[in-house]
């Protein structure tokens, strides 16, 4: 052809890179397990932890979410696994090992049939519809636990919890954070802002030294001399909640002074200090017992305070004084003008206590209550950051059941209801998405596999025992999940093995979502980077050309 | 460079050295055409309901995955002068009508394919073009007689004919979620249609992406719904009267430099005290006008929170101006510049202005049903990024849909049954034509078929068998027989619900056949130097393949 001897028709800019068809599909596919690789190992309670070592420090976790957002993932695709990760966090905060490890067994299953030709859209229409009736399913299976009366419904909370936390670092200790947790969410009430759950750390002690405040609870302050002549414990103090400055310090940035007088210079040092003595005199008249201020309370009012038996702390972090004005029912003021006594707050007992090797402000007893702090303990600084992220993901958790108020059977159990379920919808179906909807309940099982796995048991033989379980006619071992202390079947639910439905349903259709959207891909073009990159973009751009030729550009081929 | 030797024009001497000049049929209209049908190829697999994704990153490193083909010829940044005037026409379509881009360029795509074909055997391109043009005449002709009858006269208001008529423009998208998404799509719409709907504006149909969830938890609120979390502790406020100040809430400072000469002591003990003075007396004269929302465009200071707090204001923050237009709009304020009291109109209303939490993420809900709804949104909910920016890119596509309903609400039937219709009825009047023509008028109804045979292939079928079967029903005048792409083989549409708007068949139509005549009428290419040095070797280096 002759038109192809002329000088070749650039229709991208260059630099561009296609990639399209089949081959593109399943490199994805490909990428994506590699990522699922990664974590797997992290499922469950006998699940390992991972160390990851990057510039900004070490960070030990066994939770899907953190790892996935420390990889720092480039490819495309498997972007999207971290994506799916990251949303099952913000939704229901826990299960995003579990999401992840669906989303590739998905795309494990679906592999070789798009291997042997079978067109990508029809196993994405088979996994939607299975992922429906999945949930429609999970929905059927959940037990509700409302109307059930206050104990017992944090009794099962706790349960909830435990099997949560089981498959953490702090999993030895499950029933006793477990009960702190729901203790927590419990005192939030209503309006459960996560906010309002501080977590606090303090290294040294053990695990079980840590302790729930229900109330504020603060590392005391950075103060001057003075502070220790303060009183240290209150009851039933008026507490003033400021953002202001107390302290010798010139008003305003703008202002300057200019006298012809030098006679007059002293009236203007003096009239300095009086504004601040006026400050404080107001703080003191409004009858505050605590002033807590989010700004600098400086060595003069320090001993101001002293002096009148009052307790003062400044640069207190501003989430802690937004907490305390929510426990307290006071408001934060940003003058100390005309300060009415509603803005005051007040709780029961306030102290100053010893936690490990730090000095603590503890506000208990507060009237609205919705807030409650969880003072953390234990030995290296990784371990309590885990057992954060371990408690963070429990109280997300207990709140979702809380307000959804359905659990269902875990340790593999619910998934494999919904895989016998859909195998056996399946035999209903005449066509080839038969075919795709038992390799969706397949993967399905992936969970218990897993679990077995990583505890060092033989899937194979538990999972056959747990099909046949499950298959029974008469439906009695539709709770049938892995027995992780002694290896073998048992029903979960009866063993207090629970999970709320939301995180399954959530896990089951981000997974589905995430799978078909990559099913659904079959060209990746990209363009240079723009300006802002253009040193790197540029001299990748020249290495990418160089080392994809054949593959590369698609336009080039014909 | 083979082309600089080949010249035979005395062109050099005339142009700057280093142009680039390329004629003829070979060299520039085959070329071209080429180009073109690259691109078609790109976009081509996206057609349809079980069109493919592509994932496209652009030039920030932003990745979009999707299939709708307006998106990804943006993204694309297509270079070649040629294949640029088919982006523009799918990006002319885009405007139009928001939908059916990827009609546009696969059709052209088919349309220069069947050019080069005629071209190869001898017809000059001039005669291809007045071909195609008496063909799109005829075809545009054509489509009214195609109008299902009765369907000129829609009742914009009713959520059942809305999502008759939306549902194919979203199945081409999200297929298989289109059951879900149609109904919130056209409820959303209908909410804000003004009392004439020709009158309807996209931007009063919003979209809050909220990542987590699935697309079974999206849904419509009526009002707004502000990402950002209500500033204050009160958080909640029924029966809301807003006061909307564009410039911020705080202190006024001056622009120029000043400073604050202080002369004495009195001076300075009351000069922070009038300052404090100053902002309680505007808070409190807002508050005292009724208001109890305070909405800032620009930073609320300190001191001013501190008072609003005091006078029970609730205080929210929208730093985006184009949100804070619609939020006024939705409310009826009057965005006021500077810190004032405002007089009673000039403030807006709404049922309630509630901070809520969805997923994970916190965010202001504005409800306003009583005062005449103006601003819906349709909350999103999906998993990743990608898929929420991909269901948008659906909205967007089924407001657009609505729009065009408004102004013109026949409909003809979908899944490729109109555009076969129009090949086999092309097909007979270029029988009848004498002359040239009708080779080019032969290839036109040929390039028609590129609908059903795309939507066939997308969807896994033999696509010869199924254009068969098509032509088969259509001869026995089952005029509405399209592709059934679930099954294979060929259903009536009208049972099947399947319809597509005729404006946005006509444009693509229309727009496609113009962009492929004016990619046809250029026969030479002169490219002048690129400015800068290094940027010349470039050809060079993709000679060496």
């Amino acid at each position: 052809m002759a038109a192809m001897m002329q000088p070749q028709i650039i229709l991208l800019k260059e630099g561009t890179d296609t990639s399209q068809g089949k081959a593109q599909l399943i490199s994805n596919i490909n990428a994506c397990m590699a990522v699922v690789d990664l974590v797997r190992t992290t499922l469950g309670p006998r699940g390992m932890d991972k160390l990851i070592h990057d510039d900004k420090g070490t960070t030990i976790s066994n939770d899907g979410a953190t790892i996935m957002k420390l990889l720092d993932i480039v490819h495309p695709a498997a972007k999207i696994l971290v994506d799916i990760a990251k949303s099952q966090d913000l939704e229901v905060g826990d299960g995003t090992t579990t999401v992840v490890l669906l989303a590739g067994e998905f795309l494990r299953e679906a592999k070789p049939y798009v291997e042997e030709g079978v067109h990508p859209q029809l196993l994405i229409k088979s996994f939607r519809t299975a992922a429906n009736l999945a949930v429609q399913k999970i929905k059927e299976l959940a037990v509700s636990i409302e109307g059930k009366s206050f104990d017992e419904k944090k009794s099962l909370l706790e349960k909830c919890a435990a099997t949560t936390l089981s498959s953490k670092l702090v999993g030895g200790e499950k029933e006793f954070f477990s009960k702190m947790v729901v203790e927590a969410v419990t005192i939030l009430g209503e309006d459960d802002s996560l906010s309002m759950i501080g977590v606090k750390k303090v290294p040294g002690g053990t695990m079980r030294d840590s302790f729930l405040v229900k109330g504020v609870a603060f590392k005391k302050t950075f103060s001057y001399a003075g502070f220790e002549q303060q009183p240290k414990k209150f009851e039933n103090p008026k507490i003033l909640l400021l953002n202001v400055e107390l302290e010798l310090k010139s008003e305003k940035e703008n202002a300057e002074v200019r006298l012809s007088d030098p006679s007059q210079y002293q009236s203007i040092v003096d009239a300095e200090w009086n504004i601040i003595y006026d400050k404080l005199d107001k703080c003191v008249k409004a009858g505050a017992k605590i002033v807590l201020s989010r700004l600098a309370i400086g060595d003069l009012a320090t001993q101001y305070f002293a002096d009148r038996d009052i307790f003062c702390a400044g640069r207190v972090a501003e989430e802690d004084l937004q907490r305390v004005a929510n426990a307290t029912g006071g408001a934060v003021q940003t003058s100390v003008n005309n300060i009415v006594p509603e803005v005051l707050g007040t709780c029961e007992i306030f102290e100053e206590r010893q936690v490990g090797n730090e000095r603590f402000n503890i506000f208990t007893g507060c009237p609205s209550g919705e807030t409650a702090t969880i003072v953390l303990r234990g030995g290296a600084d990784q371990f309590i950051d885990e057992a954060e992220r371990s408690l963070h993901d429990a109280i997300m958790i207990v709140r979702r059941a809380a307000k959804n108020s359905t659990v269902v059977a875990g340790g593999g159990a619910i998934d494999m209801e919904i895989s016998r379920f859909l195998r056996q919808h399946a035999r209903s179906i005449a066509g080839k998405s038969q075919l795709f909807i038992n390799s969706y309940a397949k993967a399905l099982e992936v969970i218990p596999r897993q679990l077995c796995d990583n505890a060092g048991f033989d899937a194979t033989d538990i999972l056959n025992r747990l099909r046949q379980k499950h298959a029974l006619s008469s439906g009695e071992g539709a709770l049938f999940g892995v027995d992780i202390n002694n290896g073998g079947v048992i029903d979960t639910f009866t063993n207090f093995v629970w999970e709320p439905a939301v995180v399954k349903i959530n896990a089951i259709t981000a997974a589905t979502e995430a799978a078909c959207l990559i099913l659904s891909v079959d060209e990746t073009i990209r363009n240079p980077k723009s300006e802002s990159a253009q040193g790197e973009g540029a001299a990748n751009a020249m290495a990418r050309r160089g080392g994809f030729r054949g593959r590369g550009r698609g336009m080039r081929r014909r | 460079m083979a082309s600089f030797h080949l010249q035979p024009h005395g062109m050099q001497s005339m142009l700057k050295e280093g142009h680039r000049l390329l004629s003829g049929l070979d060299e520039a209209v085959l070329r071209n055409i080429d180009a073109c049908k690259e691109l078609s190829q790109i976009t081509r697999t996206s057609l349809g309901p079980n069109g493919m994704n592509k994932m496209v990153i652009n030039h920030l490193d932003k990745l979009f995955v999707t299939s709708d083909a307006g998106t990804i010829v943006n993204e694309l940044e297509v270079q070649h002068p040629a294949a640029k005037l088919l982006v523009l026409a799918g990006k002319a379509q885009q405007e139009e009508i928001g939908d059916g881009a990827n009609l546009v360029i696969s059709f052209a795509g088919e349309l220069l394919q069947g050019a080069e074909d005629l071209i190869r055997i001898g017809l000059h391109p001039s005669e291809i073009i007045s071909g195609y043009t008496k063909a799109t005449n005829k075809a545009l002709a054509l489509l009214e007689e195609l109008v299902e009858p009765n369907s000129e006269t829609i009742d914009v208001r009713s959520k059942e004919q809305v999502v008759q008529r939306m549902k194919s423009a979203i199945a081409s998208k999200q297929y298989g979620q289109e059951d879900i998404l149609t109904p919130l799509i056209a409820e959303a719409c209908i909410q804000v249609c003004p009392k004439n709907p020709g009158n309807f504006n996209v931007d009063n149909v919003r979209v809050a992406k909220i990542l987590g969830g699935g697309i079974n938890d999206c849904y419509v609120v009526r009002g707004m719904v502000l990402k950002v979390e209500a500033m204050g502790s009160i958080k909640h406020v029924e029966k809301a009267k807003i006061a909307v100040f564009g410039g911020g809430v705080d202190t006024a400072a001056t622009e120029t430099k000043g400073t604050v000469l202080i002369k004495n002591a009195q001076q300075l003990e009351n000069y922070a005290k009038t300052e404090e003075a100053k902002i309680e007396e505007l808070i409190k004269a807002v508050a005292s006008s009724g208001a109890n929302v305070i909405v800032s465009g620009g930073a609320v200071g300190e001191m001013a929170l501190h008072f609003c707090e005091r006078y029970k204001l609730m205080v929210l923050k929208i730093s985006s101006k184009f949100e804070l237009r619609r939020f006024c709009r939705t409310t009826g304020a009057i965005s006021l510049v500077k810190l004032s009291l405002p007089s009673p109109d000039e403030l807006g209303h709404a049922d309630s202005v509630s901070v809520d939490e969805i997923g994970g993420t916190r965010v202001t809900i504005v409800k306003n049903e009583e005062a005449g709804n103006l601003v819906s949104s349709i909350i999103i909910r999906a998993s990743t990024e990608s898929i929420l920016d991909d269901v948008e890119r659906a909205v967007d596509d089924g407001v657009n849909v609505y729009k065009a309903m408004c102004k013109d609400s026949r409909i003809v039937p979908g899944a490729g049954a109109s555009e076969l219709e129009l090949a086999k009825r092309i097909n007979e009047f270029g029988d009848k034509e004498t002359g040239l023509d009708q080779y080019a008028i032969g290839k036109y109804a040929e390039s028609l078929e590129v609908v059903p045979k795309t939507l066939a292939e997308n969807a896994g079928l033999n696509s010869t068998d199924v254009i068969s079967s098509l032509y088969a029903a259509h001869a026995a005048g089952n005029v509405k027989a399209g592709v059934d792409v679930e099954q294979g083989g060929y259903k009536d549409m009208t049972t099947e619900n399947v319809w597509d708007l005729f404006v946005t068949k006509y444009w693509a139509i229309k727009l496609a056949a113009n962009a492929v005549c004016t990619v046809l009428q250029v026969d030479q290419i002169i490219m002048a130097k690129q400015a800068g040095g290094p940027k010349m070797n470039r050809p060079m280096d993709g000679e060496e393949d």
